[in-house]
Formats: structure tokens, C-alpha cells, sequence
């Protein structure tokens, strides 16, 4: 009955139990190595079930004495930045020396910058600028726009400013983005595009000021969306909450809102130069309530009691919605 | 019992190894070799994760579309009707015909039928792609226009294709060209109209469209179509101008459902005020398919609504419209002018001038002054309002 009538050696019981050992080791070590890859790779929002993790916050400590919002009113980017940070009580209050800063524009469309649909490069160069000299070791422009990124950045102006100042322009990528867990009410679990936060010890939002079709605008608190990832359109059926979770999520170091040119229709594309009006002006501060306050009725030039999300975060105590409550200074240049 | 065990593991049976022929140890290696590589091919996948993995796809439905086709209220499906002209629908008798002109009752929505992706070549010295086009349709038009996509989708859009096109020697100039294609010529009017700069200037070669300064935008035919320069150099807004050109040409011209439309007159129509109403015009259920816009006429502004329909129901719609205008206000039938019927109201404190010819019906509305809106409806019927 037997294929062959060849003898070997027989087995003992050391050899079978070492062999079993070895074997057994494979079968876990396989299996613990299949988890450590497929885990972080194949994070399905909706499906997953382990918890994510909660960004830490990189705000500073609130001032009694300094401004926590400032206004400045001005033609030229460089310029009014300048005189903005300056009313704030300058960068240096904000970013010390070896500081790695992460900026996030708002970079969502493939867009020319005369547009006003995205974060405009003389912006991003100004407030670059303003960092490298506080001291910042580092800064990073990050943003995940649903369409191709290169594209987007491209077209903004954006990739041309980071080459220019040798900034860090990180593109999203497949393993970029790993699992957040929020107590939001929307966003409780999803995924998230960590990577510039592993490095970035500051995070400065930088968001155009414009229109949008859904919300009403979109400003520094909206822009907070481009950090999600997956299939987060399905969130604007609940867009108000959604955008009012972001005054949770992110606890920025600085928001700063660009209302040189703003975005005054047919948001938050536009695609018309007719859409867009000069405001001559830039706010920056701490809180993003009371900076995007400001913004809808000062640069958008609408009744604030309309704009649902901004209530919801200032019920959740997360901003204050009257600006005016807040210690701020406006200045001219 | 004890001593029975320990004799048969005393007697059992010395362990041989059989000799594994040389074809069935290539079958094992064969075999993990293939457990290995499949094993590092799941991987390889698993670190490319595809967000539409999850996705519905609509051509998978197709069967269960067709199954339930024509059923209790479902539409028949037409797969093999061209895409390009859904708005115009067969009628029994062969003859193309507008369901909202005839008067009658609108089928109800068909399932969208998918579009061929067709690249965009736009053939123009000085120019060049600088990518493949792109596709989007109603489902993923937010990978493209994220927030705006809704605003179309109010609007039936079947697909965006779009394309970037450099311009030679001019490095970071370069040409937007967006098409978005709708159901009906009419849902690319209305999403036209709602875009629309009241400070472009209109243009020459198309029905509707107009200039800005940065680009060109018009509808033709179910296809609204954005072309944005970069940026305001004379020789990107010229490649600009020459895209639009091109695909104007290229576009076929369609106005189904819009003949409303084209008999508003042109001369002193304030620029943005276009609005085409679906229904309900006037609050009168039989004023389908209006088109409706605002005039400047003798230092006032006059709106003015147009609807255009079978003679008969145009005439009946005009009765219709006078009765109301009797029951809720005060109204008076005036002299003919060159073939239409007229009458005035004053409803709610505010005038209306109505008038019908053949199949034609329109008139001033919402008006403080009775006479102006009088004799702005007579010059129209007289042909001096062009």
C-alpha cells in the first residue's frame, strides 16, 4: 500500500516537539505580522473597530493682557500679515526657534489664485515667511483635497511658493492617514491625515475666505475638512455639525483668515472673476469662532444669525460667536 | 487496564518516514511558492486602498433597471438611446418632440444612462493637454467641485468631462475647459442662469453665453460649458477664446424646451434676470415652462414672462388666467393688437398686462404702472420690441 518501502530515521520526541515549536512560531509570527501590515493600510471608516487616536492640541495658553484676535485692513498680502501678527503681539508670541510649523491652506480646487477659491500663494509665502523668521526649524504645507493633489497645489500657486522657500509640501498619500476618534456630533471615528502632525510641534490654519454653496462659507473652520479622508462627502448632509465638530477636532496654534480678495458667489468653486470682491483685509487669531465671526459679517457681508455651524460651536463652548467679546485690536496699513 | 496500555505503547509500531517521490516535493514547492506570492500580491493590493471599493456601482443595477422597466411606476428604459439627445423624446407617431411643449403630462425620470468617455481634443496651435481628461459623473462630481456639486446635481447633471490645456511659451498659463452635460437643454439653461455675471458680456456665437474676464462661459445645447484662462495675459485669454470658439462649433446645437426662451426679446432685457419656472408660473397650474426676465422700458422696470404651447392650451391658459385675475382682483379685457388678445388686472395692488397669440402667451407682471406695462405689451405685439 506504500508508495516507497524507503526507512528514515525515526523522529524522537525532541526533534517532533522542536519542529512543533518551530512550526507554531511561524503560524503566530505570520499572523502577527498580517495584522501589523493589513491594520493601518485597509482602515475602512465605518467598518473599523479599533479606536482612533485624538489629536493633542498645539494652542497656546489664553492671554489675559495680549489680543486673541486681530484685524488689519491692507492691499498687500505681505504687508497686512505683517501688521496683523504685529496686533496679535507678532509671531514670536506664537512660534519659537526649532518650532516645525504645519501649515494648512486651503487647497480643495484646481483653481487659479485670482479665483479666490483657494488659499493664495502670497499668502502662504507671507505667513511662511513670518514663521522662518520667529525662528521655526520647519514648515510644512499640508492639505488633502479630493482631487489630485498635485493638480490642486499646482494650479493654486502653492507648489511654486513651497519650492521657492523650501517648504515641506506633503501630498496625501495611501499611508498618510490613520484613525481618529472624536466626540463629535458627527464625527466620532474616521480616518484622518496624520502624517504633518507627527513632526509639527505648531499648526497654523490658513483658509481664503469665501462662499460655499452648502454651509454659506467657508472659512477657518471649514477648512479643517481637508484633513479627512475617505468618502467624507457623505458628511454634508450634516454639514453644520460636521463643521462645528472641527472647533473640537483642532486646537490650532493660530487660525488666520484671508479676506485680501474674497470669494463673494457661486462658492466654494467660483470660477469667475466677477465672484470675487477685494476686502483689503486679513484676521488672524486664536479662537476660530470669533475669527470666522468676523469673516461672515465683516468680509462676506452677511447676518451671522444664519450661519448654523458657528452657533452650534459657540453652544458647545468651543468660540466665542461675538467677536467683539473677545480682546481684539484692528489696525490699518 | 494500566498494564494493556503500557504494553501497546511498548509494542506500537516504530514511525518510518516514507520517501516523498521528487514530483510531490515539486508540488509542495510549486504550492508554497504560490501561497507566497499570492500572500505578497493581497499585500501589495492592501496598501493601495481604493475609496470607491465600497462604492454603489450603478452599471451593476442595470439588470435589476431592466427588470423592473416599465412596471408599476417605472419608467421603460431605452438603453440604446443616445445620451445626447434624452431631452427629446420619440412620440408614438416617430417625430421628435419636447414632452414639455405638447402639453401633455412629462414621462417620468428615466434612469440615467451612463456617457461615453469621450477624450476632449481640442486641436489649436499653441497649445497642449496637460493631462488625460477627466470624468466625473452625478455620483462623484464632488471629487471634483466638492462643495458645488449639489448645486449641479439640483439640476440633473449626467457628467463633468473636463481638461487642462497649457499654453506654449508661457510657462504656468493655461486653459480650463469644463464641460458639464445635462438631461435636458433647459437644466443646462437653469444651471447656466444661476452662475451667470450679471457683468459678462454676451457673446456672439452662441444663444446664451457671455464673457468674463477671465474666461467664457455658455450653454449649448444640454451642455454648459466653462472655459477659464489662468490667468488675464492676452495670450492665455486668446487661447481662451479660441477653445470656446472651437467647442461651440463642435457642440450641436439644441434648444429643445427653450423655445420660450428665444422669444424673449433681447433689446432692453436687464442682463442677469433670466429665470426659467418649471411650473406654476404666475400661481396659475397652467403655465408650464416659462421663461421669465426683466426690462428696462420708458425709465422703469418691467418684469415679463413668455410661455409658448399649443394654441389651444395657450388659449385656455389665458382664460384661465383672467378668471383668476377676475376672482382675486379686477380685471379687463382690452383692444387686439396685431392678432393677440389682452388683458389687464390689478391683483394684490400690483398690474399685470397678459396677452395670447396663437401659441404664445405672456405679459407684464407685478408692474405699479398699468399704462407703461400696457403699452410695453402692444409695442411687443407690434414687433417694436425685438
Amino acid at each position: 500500500m506504500r508508495a516507497s518501502n524507503h526507512k528514515e530515521p525515526a523522529v524522537n520526541r525532541r526533534e517532533f516537539l522542536v519542529r512543533i515549536g518551530i512550526a507554531g512560531a511561524l503560524i503566530a509570527g505570520s499572523g502577527l505580522a498580517a495584522k501589523k501590515l493589513w491594520q493601518p493600510n485597509h482602515f475602512v471608516p465605518g467598518f473599523e473597530k479599533t479606536e482612533g487616536a485624538q489629536l493633542r492640541s498645539y494652542a497656546l495658553e489664553a492671554s489675559k493682557v495680549l489680543p486673541s484676535l486681530a484685524i488689519a485692513h491692507g492691499t498687500k498680502h505681505e504687508k497686512t500679515f505683517r501688521a496683523t501678527m504685529a496686533a496679535l503681539g507678532g509671531m514670536g508670541r506664537f512660534i519659537q526657534k526649532g518650532d516645525v510649523v504645519m501649515i494648512k491652506p486651503n487647497v480643495a480646487f484646481d483653481r487659479p489664485p485670482a479665483l479666490a477659491a483657494t488659499t493664495h500663494p502670497d499668502a502662504l509665502r507671507a505667513v511662511a515667511k513670518l514663521c522662518f523668521e520667529a525662528g521655526a526649524s520647519k514648515v510644512i504645507v499640508a492639505d488633502n483635497p479630493i482631487n489630485s493633489p498635485t493638480g490642486c497645489f499646482f494650479k493654486s500657486g502653492l507648489t511654486s511658493v513651497a519650492s521657492e522657500m523650501n517648504l515641506d509640501l506633503l501630498y496625501p498619500e495611501t499611508n498618510s492617514f490613520s484613525p481618529l476618534s472624536l466626540d463629535g456630533e458627527i464625527l466620532k471615528e474616521w480616518t484622518f491625515f496624520s502624517t504633518p502632525f507627527k513632526k509639527a510641534t505648531k499648526v497654523i490654519g490658513l483658509a481664503p475666505c469665501k462662499d460655499h454653496n452648502l454651509c454659506h462659507a467657508s472659512m477657518t473652520t471649514k477648512n479643517w475638512y481637508g484633513l479627512l479622508g475617505g468618502r467624507r462627502n457623505q458628511f454634508h448632509q450634516h454639514i453644520h455639525s460636521i463643521v462645528s465638530d472641527f472647533a473640537l477636532m483642532m486646537k490650532p496654534t493660530l487660525v488666520i483668515l484671508d479676506g485680501i480678495n474674497v470669494l463673494m458667489s457661486n462658492g466654494p468653486t467660483g470660477g469667475r472673476l466677477s465672484d470675487v470682491k477685494p476686502m483689503n483685509t486679513i484676521v488672524a487669531g486664536t479662537d476660530m469662532v470669533a475669527v470666522d465671526a468676523y469673516g461672515y459679517s465683516h468680509l462676506l457681508e452677511r447676518d451671522i444669525a444664519e450661519l448654523t455651524y458657528l452657533h452650534k460651536a459657540q453652544e458647545r463652548g468651543l468660540g466665542k460667536l461675538n467677536w467683539k467679546d473677545t480682546i481684539y485690536k484692528e489696525v490699518t496699513v | 487496564m494500566a498494564d494493556a496500555q503500557k504494553k501497546a505503547t511498548v509494542n506500537r509500531r516504530e514511525f518510518v518516514r516514507t520517501q516523498v517521490p521528487r514530483a510531490e516535493r515539486a508540488s509542495s514547492v510549486v504550492i508554497l511558492v504560490l501561497i507566497l506570492g499570492i500572500g505578497t500580491l493581497i499585500a501589495i493590493k492592501g496598501k493601495h486602498f481604493d475609496p470607491n471599493l465600497f462604492a454603489v456601482r450603478t452599471e451593476a443595477l442595470k439588470s435589476t433597471m431592466d427588470a423592473v422597466a416599465g412596471k408599476s411606476g417605472t419608467a421603460a428604459s431605452s438603453p440604446g438611446e443616445n445620451p445626447g439627445n434624452i431631452a427629446a423624446t420619440k412620440n408614438p407617431g416617430g417625430e421628435e418632440s419636447a414632452p414639455a411643449e405638447d402639453g401633455g403630462e412629462k414621462p417620468a425620470a428615466a434612469p440615467k444612462p451612463a456617457l461615453k468617455k469621450e477624450p476632449l481634443e481640442i486641436s489649436l496651435d499653441g497649445t497642449k493637454p496637460m493631462g488625460d481628461t477627466e470624468f466625473y459623473n452625478s455620483d462623484n462630481l464632488y471629487e471634483k467641485i466638492d462643495g458645488r456639486a449639489p448645486a449641479y446635481q439640483g439640476f440633473n447633471i449626467l457628467q463633468l468631462r473636463c481638461r487642462s490645456f497649457g499654453v506654449n511659451g508661457a510657462p504656468g498659463s493655461y486653459v480650463d475647459l469644463y464641460e458639464y452635460r445635462f438631461d435636458t437643454p433647459i437644466d443646462a439653461f437653469g444651471m447656466y442662469s444661476l452662475e451667470r455675471d450679471p457683468k459678462g458680456k454676451a457673446l456672439a456665437f452662441v444663444a446664451d453665453g457671455y464673457s468674463g474676464e477671465m474666461g467664457y462661459y455658455y450653454r449649448q445645447g444640454a451642455v454648459y460649458v466653462q472655459i477659464i484662462a489662468s490667468d488675464m495675459k492676452p495670450e492665455t485669454l486668446a487661447k481662451a477664446k479660441s477653445i470656446a470658439d472651437i467647442r461651440a462649433k463642435d457642440l450641436p446645437v439644441d434648444d429643445t424646451g427653450l423655445a420660450g426662451r428665444r422669444k424673449l426679446p433681447a433689446e432692453g432685457m436687464v442682463a442677469d434676470s433670466v429665470a426659467y419656472v418649471l411650473d406654476n408660473a404666475q400661481g396659475q397650474a397652467s403655465l408650464k415652462d416659462v421663461f421669465q426676465a426683466k426690462y428696462k422700458y420708458d425709465g422703469s422696470e418691467v418684469p415679463f414672462f413668455i410661455m409658448v404651447a399649443p394654441p389651444d392650451d395657450a388659449a385656455r391658459a389665458w382664460q384661465s388666467f383672467q378668471d383668476f385675475c377676475g376672482k382675486f382682483g379686477k380685471a379687463e379685457v382690452l383692444t387686439d393688437v396685431n392678432g393677440g388678445k389682452i388683458f389687464r388686472a390689478q391683483v394684490f395692488g400690483k398690474w399685470k398686462v397678459v396677452y395670447q397669440r396663437d401659441g404664445e402667451l405672456g405679459g407684464a407682471f407685478d408692474v405699479d404702472n398699468a399704462d407703461k406695462a400696457r403699452a410695453f405689451i402692444e409695442k411687443y405685439l407690434r414687433g417694436e420690441i425685438k
